[in-house]
This record gives structure tokens, sequence and C-alpha cells, in this order.
């Protein structure tokens, strides 16, 4: 029988340190760990170094606290509730955030690689690009691919002609291996099996490539529950370190079959991310104004969660009004 | 055959909703990021390509939601889907593998071999102004067998150079030399297609047999030269055949009261 090391979001963002290398569970702006974020922030957290294969509002109230040093993915923004990463986009211009991009498709063969014990995966998606200029190499630009940091790969990327069946050339893209993996699953075993539901985005290789992985659960369910049927998950206990149970935790992103993206709280801390003062005043409001994410949630109020709520067979809310008829 | 009831009231984003539409062929298997794209691939679905199918790259596979996803990795794209997996599956065991003929996709520039940024403006190593980034359009565009562009039409962006080739267009560097060549060259033998049209909102372009863009049709209200004045380089217009062809009266109550009939896309 395995078990769970249950603990609170305080202790969680506690064991995470300055200059640590993250990532994250969800897309853009759903499933993504918001109750560990704000956490993080509270606690006043410096020089975090992300690896995403996309951004989103999570990575957003991360830079305009100004936690983050490094920030290694493809895309940030808020979907339609705010159409770019202000905040991080603040610190590429002002030289505050060290920003590497990749493709998309990139970013994930560093995670596979990562997820699979690989020193790197091939691809020859996005060949072409300016993305592998190498004057565009911002870390090795800024003296950081010396292999001081063991996170920091010696080269940006590679090429190889394909010495298999004569394809031509290929990149290879080397694993990314954080030190966290910060994920919000809809449920977890009371021995720590990891379920999501609908898509699984890049769940799975984040919690593999990760050295310790937190998962925030929606809901902690009896492991015998998931067992019944084991296609359906997503990771085993043993993989998962530290397990918090938090209802709500990944709002305003969504969660399939439990609640829909809050579009009117992003679109507001979309506004305030777009300079400093804004964001401070938000920051005051929503993060270091309440009493930990309880506070939070008694904030937002029941009937605001409420309309949020899915529908459970379909899996999303069918009553929010998302547009203008 | 009978005579198509052409709309005489529709917005600029109607048509380009079903101009995108349009170049669906049935069959395909396409992939669509969100917005527009999103009304092209469902209206494409009930109209002129009901055996078409939609991949979203957060990895929902042919997916029939039942109300219109606001963005690709929303619950709604999952509903009845084959298979509701992750990226790994979209980008490597859909893409890589060859199984994709149509993508959509956008940009906040291009060039007049299709090369397009959507990351910086200015020089990237101290950008004046950053954007989105790239997120899987390079990935889509590089291996799917057509993509189409969907974008606004200005001179500022329909630019002789763009500040960063975010996506690959038809002449493109070959790194680490940075040497210009044709896609062709740069991907040996996973070259598979590439650009096949840009949609904004005056204008169809198509490229020629160099990988070099031209005007191919006009929006109702636009003449060849206004387009040609709304780019920064030499658009070929030699070739316009013509205006491009009306949304339907069914068209139109289709996108409205069937794909976006909650206004979330077309307020």
């Amino acid at each position: 029988m395995g078990k769970i090391n249950k603990i609170t979001l305080k202790e969680a963002a506690g064991l995470i340190k300055d200059g640590d290398m993250l990532s994250f569970s969800g897309f853009t702006i759903w499933r993504r760990p918001m109750a560990l974020i704000y956490e993080l922030v509270r606690q006043g957290k410096k020089d975090l170094h992300l690896f995403e294969v996309n951004g989103g509002t999570h990575t957003e109230v991360l830079a305009g606290a100004g936690c983050v040093k490094m920030w290694e993915s493809c895309w940030v923004g808020h979907e339609l509730y705010g159409k770019l990463g202000e905040a991080v986009a603040r610190g590429q211009v002002e030289g505050s955030i060290l920003v590497e991009d990749y493709s998309h498709a990139q970013c994930v063969a560093r995670l596979l690689a990562g997820a699979y014990g690989l020193p790197f995966f091939p691809t020859a998606l996005a060949m072409g690009t300016d993305i592998l200029n190498p004057k565009f190499d911002m870390l090795g630009k800024a003296g950081l691919r010396d292999g001081s940091n063991p996170k920091i790969p010696l080269k940006k990327y590679d090429t190889i002609q394909d010495p298999m069946y004569d394809m031509g050339k290929m990149l290879l893209m080397p694993a990314a291996n954080p030190n966290w993996a910060l994920v919000y699953a809809q449920q977890v075993g009371d021995e720590g099996t990891v379920r999501v539901l609908a898509q699984t985005y890049v769940d799975l290789e984040v919690i593999k490539a990760a050295d310790k992985v937190i998962v925030i659960a929606e809901e902690i369910v009896p492991d015998s529950y998931l067992r019944d049927d084991p296609a359906a998950n997503i990771a085993p206990g043993y993989a998962i370190d530290y397990v918090i149970e938090q209802p709500y935790g990944a709002h305003p992103t969504g969660s399939q079959f439990f609640y829909d993206v809050d579009a009117d709280f992003i679109r507001t801390f979309y506004q305030a991310s777009k300079n400093a003062d804004a964001y401070k005043k938000w920051a005051d409001e929503w993060i270091f104004g309440v009493d930990g994410f309880d506070g939070y949630l008694e904030k937002l109020g029941a009937n605001r969660l409420l309309k949020l709520k899915a529908n459970s067979v379909m899996g999303y809310s069918t009553t929010v009004k998302r547009g203008t008829r | 055959m009978t005579a198509k009831n052409y709309a005489e009231n529709y917005k600029g984003a109607d048509l380009l909703a079903v101009a995108a539409a349009r170049e669906v062929q049935d069959g395909d298997i396409v992939f669509a990021g969100t917005g527009l794209p999103m009304l092209a691939i469902a209206l494409a679905q009930i109209t002129n390509a009901p055996n078409a199918v939609c991949i979203y790259e957060a990895g929902s596979i042919d997916g029939r939601p039942k109300d219109l996803p606001a963005s690709v990795g929303d619950a709604r794209c999952a509903t009845q889907s084959s298979v509701a997996a992750g990226l790994t599956e979209a980008f490597y065991g859909q893409l890589h593998n060859g199984y994709v003929d149509l993508a959509f996709l956008g940009g906040a520039e291009i060039d007049k071999y299709g090369n397009v940024n959507t990351t910086v403006v200015g020089d990237y190593a101290a950008p004046k102004k950053r954007f989105t980034g790239s997120g899987g359009n390079p990935d889509i565009n590089s291996f799917a067998r057509r993509t189409v562009f969907i974008m606004v039409q200005e001179k500022r962006r329909f630019k002789d150079k763009v500040d960063y080739i975010t996506s690959p267009g038809w002449l493109i560097p070959d790194w680490p030399s940075g040497e210009m060549k044709p896609k062709k060259e740069v991907y040996g033998k996973f070259f598979n297609g590439g650009l096949s049209a840009v949609i904004t909102n005056m204008a169809v372009f198509r490229f020629d047999e160099d990988g070099i863009m031209y005007l191919d049709t006009v929006h109702p209200g636009f003449t060849p030269e206004q387009v040609k004045d709304n780019c920064e380089f030499d658009l070929n217009i030699s070739r316009c055949k013509g205006v491009t062809e009306k949304p339907t009266v069914e068209e139109i109550e289709l996108l409205y009261k069937v794909v976006d009939r909650e206004g979330i896309f077309l307020p």
C-alpha cells in the first residue's frame, strides 16, 4: 500500500527555493496550479527559472510579482481574455527577465527527453526559423551555458544528419529536467495515483521530467476507484512527492468537469498586468489582501464560483455567458 | 444547379471565416488555432467538407464540439473526440508523423516568401515589443501539407523583411549558417508542403512556383491597387483572377446561428 504525503499550500511553497527551475501542468488558461502560484508570490520567491511548453495566467502572476529570472517557452497570453503576456513582455524588453524562445513542439521535445531519461530528443519541426539563429541564444549570450547550472544545457540545440534512414538534417533538443513540477489534477487517489479529466496536455511528461512533484488535487478519492480504470490515470503514486487537497485550486483557470475558466477575473487581471503599479494594486487586493487561498475563495464568493460550475455530463459550464448572444 | 443566394450584409470577419472554410477539402485532417480558424473548420464541417476532421494542439483529436471552444485547450474541444490526449500526440503522433493536410494559422507580420513573425518588434536581442511568441505556429506550418494564414492587411504588416522569422515560409535560413534556401532544401525528405494561401480583410493571396506571394482575388469593394498599396513589398497583382466569392445567406446564417451562436468571436 502506498501513501501520500499531504501538506499545506504554505508548506509546499516553502519547499521551493529562490532560483529553482519550475514547470507546470495545464495549457494556457486551463488546469494551472494557481493556489500554489499565489502562495509563491506571497512568500516572495525570487529568480525562478520557468520552463514551460506554454505560459498563461499563472506565468503572468509570477512575472508581474518579480519572481521570475528566466523564462524558457514559446508563448504567453490569456487566450481570448488577454492577448499578450504583458509582464513577461515588459521583463524581456526591460531586460529583467531572460527569455529563451523555442517552438511549441521543440519545448515538447525537451520535456520528452526529460521525461524518458534521455539527454536530447530529435525533431524536424520548426526548422528554418530565427528560433535557431545562434545570435538569439540568450542563455548562451548571458554566459549561462558553461555547465555550472545543472539545469541549463550546454547548447540551446544542435543539428544532426539522420544517420539511419538518410532523412537529412534534424534538430536535437536538450532535455528539460526541472527541480519541481507544480501540477493541478482533478483527482488524486489516497495512495497518490493521479488522474486528469479530458485532455492530458503535457502533464505526464512534466511529472516524469521533474526531480520533485507537488500535486494540487481538486479532490482526494479512494485509490481503488482510480485503479478500477487504470488506463485513465497518468501517474503512479510513487512518482508524486507531495499532495495538497484544495478545491478550486486552479481558479481562475478552468478544470474540466469541475469549473470553467473565470473569464472576467482573467480580463481584469490582464488589464492590471499592463503596468507595474496596476499589478501591485491587483496583487494587494487578491494575493496579499486575503488570508491565504481560503480568504481568496471567500472574497470570490459562492455565487461567482457556482456560475462557473461545470455541467457534470458536458464537463464545462453550460450556463456561463461567454459571448454577446 | 440552383444559383447561389449571396449575402448583401456581412462583416469583414464573416468573409474571412467563409473564405477560410472554403479552403477545407472534404476529408482533410485539419489543425486549427484559436479564433477565426475555429469558425472556419466548424463551418466547413457543416457545409463543403462534412468529412473533414479537426485536431487541436492541446491534444483533442477529431473532436465534435457541441459548443464552440474559446481556445484550443478548452474542455469543449474534447467533446466526442476519438482521442483526448496531449501535446505529444498532437505534435508528434499526428503532425510529425505526417497526418495533417491543412492548418489555419495567424501572424503579426509576413514577407513576400510567407515568413511570419509572431514574436517581437525590432531586434530580438533588444526588442521594442514582444508579441505572444511562436506557440505551435512554426511546427504546424513546417509539417502540414497546406497552410492558410488569416491576417490583418496593413503596410506595416506586409513587410520587405520581417523582424524575426517565427514561422517558415518558402525561402528560409538554414541554420547554423543562416544561408537562405528554399524550404524544400532545408526540410529534405521531411518536406510535406507549406503555405498555400493568405487571407486578409482585403484579399486572398497565393504563392507562385518560386514561393513568392501574389494577389489571387480581391474582396468585394477593394481594388488590386489598394491591396498593393497596403504591402511594403512590390506585390504581384498580374495574376489576380477577380473578386473573392461573397458569403452566401446560408453561410452567414450558419455562422451566427449555429457555429458561433453565443457571439464569442463574432459579436
